[in-house]
């Protein structure tokens, strides 16, 4: 008789993996070949899994079509399953997935719309923080620059895409083929910034020195670091921008990482 | 917890009525214990809303770190008996709330199985003061795939520990010329899981009920004709009630 444990995993790795010979032998027949009634609960669970997939992947979902997303999500869901219960957070690795999926190599744009919809996802179940009160704005101000750090709100993502995935997430939910057939492919690189804000989920597209500030900071880089990767930019203006879209949430003053630097009053 | 507009509608939900958490997550049969995060998780929602009902499953979803994102089923034995009640235990004291464990429909059963499911159901109940959720076409569907008897599954469940009940559609499936009933929330309520329902408000009296529906979904009259007739099958229970008081 096996543990519960054994039968677990028995079971586990038939639902993963279709090697039902160790499960088969633990139920009873009753008129059905046993991996029959297996089928039916690994059914369920990549139905399930692919419908998760399929509303946090909109787009990618209409770009390849229902059977050919079906497929892939199958190829996922068997190599990196759930490891938690909450679904919401399940598909962290379907764009690097996709990039390596030799199927849809020659849909180059794809794992990029896919980390876009990913950030999107992420940003839709976020938590919910209030933003920095303007009082805190004159101890922000008066702070020295190489030892302020800030926090981010929990639904702030940056990236640095390839392909200009955020207008081909646009035209594709919007169901638009004249703005998806006038996308350039070779335009290089986009930089976003996606965020939940009041009314509901912003992607926009910013600069190379503007994304290089904001994603230093949301990083955890000092200001004056953030400020040195962006290069000449009207920083304060930014910065200020930043504050009243409620994109950081906290603020610290750490101990200087050059001690030698600090004054000995 | 996760905040948004989720949560947001939550809350507002929340301000003009009582809610009844149902979770399907907690895999309260797993025998690598449940998960803490998961756990933590359930208890700030159930902290948030105040819920007036708690309920899980009767099965597992999670073994070697992997989530199965399905109810699967367990081997009605004493190992498994003991582990169910010590997490059934955890998770009460947890978020502080009793909860209600609802038996699941199942596909296949275990050779090394020894205990009639609803017996099991009844010990769960017994050694933690949980209570039961009574899912009447899961009962019906089980019954079916297994040559159970639905009605006797019934009576032995402790009139006084049901604390809900659920009714759903569900499919029926050839294999080979073999039937099997699958529960898939798809369609309406089966007559033969109507005349059980009947029969499960006669032993359990007015319990609050549930129809769940959440693939094909149908137009918004169909539910609520489904609805009304469920409400009117409680109403009569409510009745007979009051003429047993007198």
């Amino acid at each position: 008789m096996p543990t519960l444990l054994e039968l677990q995993r028995s079971i586990s790795k038939a639902i993963l993996s279709r090697e039902t010979d160790e499960a088969a032998h633990l139920f009873v027949g009753d008129g059905l070949i046993p991996h029959e009634r297996l089928n039916i609960y690994r059914n369920t669970f990549l139905a399930g899994l692919t419908s998760a997939l399929r509303i946090s992947f909109p787009a990618v979902h209409r770009l390849v079509g229902a059977e050919f997303f079906d497929g892939a999500a199958q190829c996922f869901i068997e190599a990196e399953p759930p490891q938690s219960a909450n679904l919401y957070l399940y598909g962290a690795g379907f764009a690097d997935f996709l990039a390596r999926f030799s199927p849809a190599a020659s849909l180059v744009y794809l794992p990029d719309v896919a980390h876009l919809e990913w950030a999107v996802n992420c940003a839709l179940h976020a938590s919910d923080a209030a933003p920095l009160a303007p009082e805190c704005y004159t101890a922000i101000a008066e702070a020295d620059p190489a030892r302020l750090m800030l926090a981010p709100h929990p639904s702030l993502t940056m990236l640095r895409l390839e392909y200009p995935a955020d207008a081909i997430w646009r035209a594709v939910l919007a169901e638009d083929d004249e703005a998806l057939s006038a996308i350039n492919l070779a335009a290089g690189p986009c930089w976003l910034l996606v965020e939940r804000d009041a009314e509901g989920i912003e992607v926009s597209r910013l600069s190379e020195a503007e994304w290089r500030f904001a994603s230093a900071l949301s990083a955890g880089e000092t200001f004056a670091t953030a400020t040195d990767r962006a290069g000449t930019i009207d920083m304060p203006l930014l910065f200020a921008g930043h504050l009243a879209a409620g994109r950081f949430v906290g603020f610290r003053i750490v101990a200087t990482q050059f001690p030698s630097w600090e004054s000995p009053t | 917890m996760g905040g948004g507009t989720p949560l947001h509608y939550l809350d507002v939900i929340r301000r003009d009525y009582p809610i009844s958490l149902h979770g399907v997550g907690l895999s309260l049969g797993s025998a690598e214990g449940i998960d803490a995060a998961h756990l933590l998780r359930v208890r700030e929602v159930a902290a948030r809303v105040e819920p007036g009902l708690v309920s899980e499953h009767l099965s597992w979803s999670a073994a070697g770190g992997v989530y199965l994102a399905d109810l699967l089923p367990l081997p009605m034995t004493e190992e498994a008996l003991e582990i169910v009640c010590r997490h059934v235990d955890q998770v009460q004291s947890a978020i502080g709330h009793r909860i209600l464990i609802e038996n699941p429909s199942t596909y296949l059963q275990f050779q090394h199985s020894t205990i009639p499911e609803w017996q099991f159901l009844t010990a769960v109940a017994a050694r933690t003061g949980c209570g039961i959720l009574c899912d009447v076409n899961n009962v019906y569907v089980s019954a079916c795939n297994h040559g159970w008897d639905a009605s006797r599954y019934l009576a032995g469940l402790p009139a006084n520990a049901v604390g809900e009940i659920h009714l759903a559609g569900h499919a029926v499936t050839e294999h080979n010329g073999c039937t099997l009933r699958i529960d898939d929330h798809g369609s309406r309520v089966d007559e033969a899981v109507w005349a059980l329902y009947a029969e499960a408000l006669r032993l359990f009296g007015p319990v609050p009920t549930l129809i769940e529906w959440d693939t094909n979904i149908p137009t918004l009259a169909v539910l609520i004709e489904e609805a009304a007739r469920a409400e009117s099958a409680l109403e009569r229970a409510r009745g007979a009630g009051h003429a047993d008081a007198a």
